[in-house]
């Protein structure tokens, strides 16, 4: 589906990520793990495109490109959820690449977005002002509006932030479905034991990929280790 | 009745609310826009920045209009590059344009022969000496400038909730933001000359920010503001007639008001 190859990201004089190859495949359930500042968020963007001229490359597989395939969902957090938009507005949001310019949403458009509230479970709340939503809801919101873009490829920075702990699982649920449905799901996030129990592939990254594999591949103290002690971090800075 | 259609003899007075209310449905239109986008500088801004151009016009006998459109259009487009090129903030970027802009739209001043009422008065604008042309001038904006909007309306809500995702999918994100400094560049020439520099940034901000508060969806933000404005200008045009105090202002506290009715209204729910 999608391959980062040799991928190094700098900000200024800090390396970001270096030397990252990772691939993602359909089908699979993929959770982006490492501690704040890791490169996490990094990865994710740089496969959608957002930050320009990294050092390395990214593939997509033949037919896709990041604009006609991938869902992006953002951290919650960096979202102004004052604004004025209801439900709807924000999950037919998730058509607008599709629509295209100058174009209205059509019948399918509608029934899709439908679609995509009734299977997050947020289609009662479809009139109500995005501001008046809990945090499970907004994120229930976002993901809908994920659904609505029918991606082939999904991208959610931290998705379980500020949720309760049933709506996580619920929401895991759902996009363990998705990838059985044959997309390529990826998540970043910080919780290792969720990763471990919902997904079929973890990546663990500091700064470089420290694993890459199936969860029992992964799931080693010597790899947990490399992962979230600090003195690894200060460890890869020297050799920064 | 009669004291609400006493007013109405003068033709000044009956043009001066049809002003008003065109006025207030086209600063609706864009002052969403801007109030969403943290850009609520920039009328104010704007409001100074085609002086060069008005001056440049007038020293050329050109077109006034015409000439504080072109200044628009190079300030808009010199905050998206200023801003792009030194990476400052929004908000840098537009003071740094928008005084470089005033100064030399001064200095030019400071050349010409003759300061004529013609200029001040476009500079400074007041209802109660719109003409019949101006009226025109200001439906045929409204209608261009609410038809752009609404075209792009479902991109520039998209980039203005989620930059992150417009980038993603591939949506132009800058010009899409030079448009609309475009755009808001041509309501507030327009509303600057027909009402005054503080009714338009009244009018482009207060009406829209006090819409915002009460509104849950775009559209509803969009025809609150319109009304409010309009219910504001209104008000206003009919208290100055009787008090006898200058009308823009009299329309700015009315809409002031507002704005404090419509935050007391949202801290009860």
């Amino acid at each position: 589906m999608l391959g980062v190859d040799h991928l190094t990201v700098q900000y200024g004089s800090h390396t970001a990520l270096e030397d990252a190859t990772v691939r993602f495949e359909a089908g699979q359930f993929s959770a982006v793990i490492g501690p704040n500042g890791a490169g996490k968020s990094t990865l994710l963007k740089t496969m959608v495109g957002l930050l320009p001229d990294p050092g390395g490359s990214v593939r997509f597989d033949a037919g896709h490109t990041a604009q006609s395939c991938v869902s992006y969902v953002p951290q919650q957090q960096t979202l102004d959820w004052g604004f004025p938009v209801t439900v709807w507005d924000v999950a037919m949001m998730g058509r607008t690449g599709r629509l295209g310019w100058l174009r209205w949403p059509s019948k399918t458009d509608r029934e899709r977005v439908v679609a995509a509230l009734k299977e997050t479970g947020v289609y009662e709340l479809r009139g109500r002002h995005i501001g008046a939503l809990s945090g499970g809801q907004r994120q229930r919101v976002l993901l809908a509006r994920m659904l609505a873009r029918d991606g082939h490829l999904l991208l959610l920075d931290e998705p379980l932030t500020g949720v309760d702990a049933a709506t996580q699982e619920q929401l895991m649920g759902l996009l363990r479905a998705q990838a059985d449905r044959g997309r390529a799901v990826v998540m970043v996030t910080h919780d290792l034991e969720q990763a471990r129990r919902w997904c079929d592939h973890l990546v663990l990254v500091n700064r470089r990929i420290i694993a890459d594999g199936t969860p029992d591949e992964v799931y080693t103290p010597r790899n947990i280790e490399a992962t979230f002690s600090s003195s690894h971090l200060g460890h890869t800075h020297a050799e920064a | 009745m009669d004291w609400l259609t006493d007013p109405l003899q003068f033709g000044f007075f009956v043009r001066a609310l049809l002003a008003v209310v065109l006025v207030s449905v086209l600063c609706a239109l864009v002052g969403a826009w801007v109030v969403l986008r943290g850009l609520s500088y920039i009328g104010d801004a704007m409001s100074h920045a085609v002086f060069p151009g008005i001056v440049g016009a007038f020293l050329a006998g050109g077109n006034l209009l015409v000439g504080a459109l072109v200044a628009a259009v190079l300030t808009a487009l010199g905050i998206g590059a200023v801003g792009r090129q030194s990476g400052l903030k929004q908000d840098s970027a537009i003071g740094i344009v928008f005084v470089g802009m005033f100064a030399l739209g001064v200095v030019m001043l400071s050349r010409a022969p003759t300061f004529t009422t013609d200029l001040s008065n476009f500079l400074i604008g007041n209802p109660l000496g719109v003409t019949p042309a101006d009226l025109w001038g200001a439906l045929a904006v409204t209608l261009v400038v609410g038809t752009i909007l609404t075209a792009m309306q479902k991109e520039l809500l998209l980039a203005s909730f989620d930059p992150t995702e417009a980038r993603a999918i591939g949506l132009p994100v800058r010009r899409l933001e030079s448009l609309l400094l475009i755009l808001i560049g041509l309501v507030v020439v327009l509303t600057v000359q027909l009402v005054g520099t503080t009714l338009s940034v009244s009018l482009l901000i207060t009406s829209s920010a006090s819409a915002r508060l009460l509104s849950r969806s775009l559209r509803n933000m969009i025809g609150l503001a319109a009304l409010l404005g309009t219910l504001g200008g209104v008000t206003g045009l009919y208290l100055s007639y009787y008090l006898n105090t200058a009308p823009g202002a009299t329309i700015v506290l009315v809409n002031t008001a507002l704005f404090g009715l419509a935050l007391a209204l949202r801290k009860r729910d």
